[in-house]
């Protein structure tokens, strides 16, 4: 699993806790130009749609929904396998996920923090978006929990809650550790973070069942976001949106997107963090198996999607599959099958799977077809529903283009607190899988 | 008083807690800069309370989130449709995610009354337990019942045997 010789428990210490206690210029430099563009690209144009009104986006009446939903999409997807996997890698006792599962589950928590605020960029008036929320308004009507926008809600804020406590309880016995290795304000702060844990058989078995149970129940509530988000679009009645395949097919989508979103993150933590020693081949190389499993199953779902509807032979979703196949975004289409069905196919080769830079290359791709596949899916269905003389035509606005752009600024600056604010590996986990000083030896 | 014993091997630290147990001790702690099952053994602590506190939260939580779609949609009745005032399949789904949930804050809420955190109360410990140190802690021992403890610690492979003083 270590691809530079085993470390000593103390220099796993010491090695994750250098990556958080010292700070270089470069850090800083990066962390200012994240939060730069963030402000200038995300929360600037925002603004200027607040003054003006949500018609600075290029939303109309047919096209109700535009990017700022396939982003939200996008960027729930992305969060799925952070927390999915390192829970069922959990379960199935997977020694290599241990020292990647931390960044993976962070991954998971900033993704779902950038697709809520899409959707309080979405709906205009933010200041009514506590009308989501099971509360009654003065009138003693309450939200109508038949609406999918509503399962979407309960859905991403128990996910939001769940993968929040998730990372935070893992991470309790890595904040004692920064608590004993810092000193003044920090170590107070870390001392409260921490709980007061002292590592005791009983705090550890605890900890033990509750990250188990805690497991158990983010799995089935990871298949079940995406499958309500989806439902956002499946139960209603648009042609290329009423798939039964499609609860299935976002789910699938989402690992899909997230693992490479893995690989993309565990890149840049090797590179810029000097984890090489935590992270190597072997990460490397099951999650290029994982992502060739995910690719077929996305290319085969995408198949279905395309026989299903030829072989309905409803004409209104025929129409929506040849504007999707050969209309406007067209060329989009065919990019997102290139960077999701056939590049993927590459990693079938060793020399590809162990290569970090190929690796890196083909995950960035990967996201850029899958957030392609989102846009398509909202771009094509919407506009062009039922008869000819209903249909409208969607395109990006500036505004949309920018708050596109900067939602992954907010995200990198999310992730770049995170690290120096959480453990990015788990130290107590890399040490399980460390084989024990013996006297002997 | 609380005699503390600091090992370098977790072989040594297992084999001083099971001597400890096995010669009447009973209120010992067992601090590792990991999980160690062995270490959980001796302590006798098998299948851990925190399961029911998973299972009443999960219970609570499906009740709760199936009575809150029922509730609202008769505090306020408004047909659409001529579909059904209580929906059913739409509401299995509120259930579930509000089962996750309410299991979620309940599993929680049971890690931290049965481990006692947060416990910002001093308590022997030494930060080498959170680096690469074994530590037996064997409190409430005072005269001739802490020398055998001491003893036994000090036969096991003690690095180091340190007597601190407990905080009522």
């Amino acid at each position: 699993m270590f691809d530079q010789g085993q470390p000593s428990y103390a220099d796993v210490n010491k090695d994750v806790l250098s990556s958080m206690l010292e700070t270089g210029p470069r850090y800083w430099v990066l962390l200012g130009t994240t939060m730069s563009v963030a402000v200038i690209c995300f929360f600037m144009p925002w603004v200027y749609q607040l003054f003006v009104g949500i018609g600075a986006a290029g939303m109309n009446r047919n096209a109700v929904w535009g990017t700022y939903i396939s982003n939200f999409i996008f960027w729930i997807g992305l969060s799925h396998s952070g927390t999915l996997l390192s829970a069922v890698l959990h379960i199935t006792n997977s020694q290599w996920r241990k020292s990647i599962y931390r960044s993976a589950e962070a991954m998971t928590l900033f993704s779902l923090m950038t697709a809520a605020l899409f959707i309080m960029v979405h709906v205009g008036r933010v200041w009514f978006v506590h009308w989501t929320f099971p509360i009654p308004n003065p009138m003693g009507l309450w939200p109508n929990f038949r609406s999918p926008l509503m399962f979407d809600v309960m859905a991403i804020t128990t996910y939001l809650t769940a993968s929040s406590i998730f990372i935070y309880m893992g991470s309790v016995p890595d904040f004692a550790a920064v608590r004993d290795a810092s000193t003044g304000l920090r170590r107070r702060l870390y001392t409260i973070f921490s709980f007061g844990w002292r590592g005791t058989a009983k705090e550890w078995h605890t900890l033990g069942w509750a990250y188990t149970f805690f497991a158990v129940f983010v799995i089935p509530l990871a298949v079940s976001v995406h499958s309500i988000v989806s439902w956002d679009f499946a139960l209603s009645i648009v042609p290329g949106l009423h798939h039964t395949i499609f609860a299935p097919y976002f789910v699938c989508g989402a690992i899909y997107s997230g693992t490479a979103g893995i690989v993309t993150v565990m890149y840049c933590l090797r590179k810029f963090l000097g984890f090489e020693k935590y992270i190597g081949q072997v990460h490397l190389d099951n999650l290029g198996k994982l992502l060739i499993a995910l690719s077929l199953i996305w290319s085969y779902i995408n198949i279905l999607e395309l026989f299903s509807t030829w072989y309905g032979g409803t004409s209104f979703e025929i129409e929506a599959l040849k504007f999707r196949l050969t209309g406007f975004y067209a060329p989009l289409y065919w990019e997102m099958i290139l960077f999701c069905a056939f590049v993927p196919l590459l990693m079938l080769f060793k020399k590809f799977r162990l290569s970090w830079n190929k690796m890196l290359v083909i995950s960035i791709l990967i996201n850029i077809g899958m957030l392609t596949e989102r846009f398509i899916i909202v771009a094509t269905s919407l506009p062009r529903k039922f008869l000819p003389n209903a249909f409208g035509f969607y395109f990006p606005s500036w505004v949309e283009i920018s708050i596109t752009i900067g939602s992954f600024a907010i995200f990198a600056t999310l992730f770049l607190i995170f690290i120096k604010w959480v453990p990015a590996v788990s130290i107590y986990e890399v040490k399980e899988t460390l084989k024990p000083l013996r006297r002997d030896a | 008083m609380a005699i503390m014993g600091t090992f370098v091997f977790e072989e040594d630290f297992l084999a001083a807690a099971e001597n400890l147990k096995s010669s009447g001790f009973d209120n010992i702690s067992l601090l590792s800069p990991l999980p160690l099952e062995e270490a959980q053994e001796v302590l006798g602590l098998g299948k851990s309370p925190v399961r029911r506190f998973s299972l009443a939260g999960a219970m609570i939580g499906g009740a709760a989130g199936f009575a809150m779609c029922v509730a609202t949609a008769l505090v306020f009745i408004l047909p659409t449709g001529g579909r059904a005032i209580i929906a059913l399949p739409s509401y299995l789904v509120i259930t579930y995610e509000m089962t996750i949930l309410l299991g979620v804050l309940f599993t929680l809420l049971g890690f931290h009354i049965i481990s006692g955190l947060p416990a910002w109360h001093d308590e022997p410990y030494t930060e080498s337990a959170g680096i690469d140190r074994f530590v037996v802690v064997v409190e409430g021992t005072d005269g001739e019942q802490a020398a055998r403890a001491e003893a036994i610690i000090r036969g096991a492979g003690a690095e180091e045997i340190q007597h601190v003083e407990e905080k009522s």
